[in-house]
């Protein structure tokens, strides 16, 4: 992979470039597409919300109900909602995610955030249908096969309850979390979804704050996991939206925060430009706290390996990543990814890099 | 007439870089006001930082620390990090 690129000229810089110059990272044609794609969206600024206290089901370690933000009262004025984007628009944010605990049975507050914030996405467990009119991502939770969801979310025949909603709706991407415990339920449910032509991303399930149950991964749990997440992206192409970086990203024995250093205001006190100065985690009654600020709030940060985190947390290390040809090229593949699964309308590349990078200044494991 | 320093000559250098690749508009090398704040008034963002500085390690062959490079938010601070950069090469 990198001999296409030893022939272009180099220059010895620091020792963080490696000696490539980043002119040089982008010189290969298909690498420049890719790069020319993705930075479009750099524009994108990212803050979540809670929309509703309420769920339809109860799923062991959930982050909103084994967290505080269940005492949170609810505002269900459409009005303050509309004016909450307004000021968030107005102070930069140009992406929404939407989640705790279901949003989809406030589906009028999704509508107004919409109308004013046309990029987002939407984190459900798909057992209601949002309006086709709120046009954002939908990521519809999945924990494995329709018994363990039985066991583990107390609902029945979850899978074939949100293949009925989501089929053929472009803004749906099933999320499979891989927990200790379903590893060997992932094949199965990636081979009904792509019979279904639905697609599915990877998730690894990121223990909340205290929990010790059996869904807590381990370094043989999260080995057997990246096997699995690489086996299925070969087997289904079409249907996983994955890359080999994702897979090593998310699954090494590090968590993000020691891979990559957390950019989220609540383990990254700075202030500069970027997710430490913009990110906000509002709660049900629209008031947020920048201690706690993060994706997924109630998440012990050491064993954080949560998808929508490291959409955030690797994508931002583009400095770091410009550093040699092939992780260049799995950092592109993990923001093509990032792209694909939480930008309407964005359609997945080819991967550039097909095999196990190692992540600036780690081991592969 | 003034007579440019250095430090203007870098600064010239970086505006041109950085309305060349966040294609601004409405702005030359020499409009550009160099104490500008970067990302509250130009509107750029971590992202945008990134990209120039890494254009700017090419151009300067100059070992940028990724922890430098966020703070560096006018024309001026980046100039003057480079001109510190440059004298201990």
């Amino acid at each position: 992979m990198e001999a296409k690129h030893a022939t272009g000229p180099m220059s010895r810089q620091g020792s963080d470039s490696q000696g490539w110059k980043f002119s040089d990272l982008i010189a290969d044609p298909q690498i420049r597409e890719r790069w020319d794609r993705v930075r479009k969206y750099f524009y994108l600024r990212e803050s979540t919300y809670d929309m509703t206290r309420r769920c339809n089901i109860r799923c062991e370690g959930c982050y909103y109900y084994e967290g505080e933000k269940q005492h949170t009262p609810e505002i269900a004025d459409p009005d303050r909602w509309r004016a909450l984007m307004l000021a968030e628009k107005a102070r930069g944010i140009t992406f929404v995610v939407l989640a705790g605990a279901e949003p989809s049975l406030v589906p009028e507050l999704l509508s107004v955030c919409h109308e004013q914030m046309p990029l987002g996405a939407i984190a459900t467990n798909g057992l209601e249908w949002i309006p086709r009119q709120v046009g954002y991502k939908i990521h519809i939770s999945v924990w494995g096969n329709d018994a363990t969801s039985q066991k583990f979310r107390g609902a029945r025949e979850m899978l074939p309850r949100q293949i009925e909603n989501y089929r053929n709706d472009p803004r749906a991407v099933f999320v499979y979390t891989f927990t200790a415990g379903n590893i060997d339920e992932a094949e199965e449910v990636t081979r009904v979804l792509a019979v279904a032509g639905c697609k599915i991303t990877f998730n690894v399930f990121s223990a909340p704050v205290g929990y010790d149950g059996k869904l807590r991964h381990t370094p043989q749990s999260l080995a057997r996991t990246r096997g699995t997440m690489l086996a299925l992206l070969q087997q289904y192409p079409q249907t996983v939206l994955f890359s080999h970086y994702n897979a090593m990203a998310h699954t090494h024995p590090l968590g993000l925060h020691d891979l990559f250093g957390c950019a989220y205001p609540r383990r990254n006190p700075s202030a500069d430009p970027g997710l430490g100065r913009s990110f906000r985690q509002y709660r049900t009654d629209l008031t947020w706290d920048r201690e706690a600020a993060c994706c997924v709030p109630d998440t012990d940060c050491p064993d954080c390996r949560h998808y929508a985190s490291g959409s955030a947390v690797v994508t931002s290390r583009l400095f770091r990543h410009a550093c040699r040809p092939d992780v260049f090229e799995s950092w592109l593949d993990y923001v093509d990814t990032y792209l694909a699964v939480w930008v309407s309308g964005y359609e997945k590349g080819n991967n550039l890099c097909q095999r196990l990078v190692p992540p600036p200044g780690h081991d592969l494991l | 007439m003034a007579v440019e320093t250095e430090l203007d000559k870098i600064i010239l250098h970086v505006a041109k870089i950085m309305i060349d690749e966040l294609k601004l508009e409405d702005v030359t090398a020499e409009t550009f006001d160099p104490d500008i704040d970067l990302v509250d008034e130009v509107g750029i963002d971590s992202m945008d930082l990134a990209t120039v500085a890494l254009v700017l390690r090419d151009e300067y062959k100059v070992r940028i620390d990724e922890d430098d490079y966020p703070k560096l938010t006018t024309i001026r601070l980046i100039s003057e990090y480079l001109q510190r950069k440059l004298a201990v090469v």
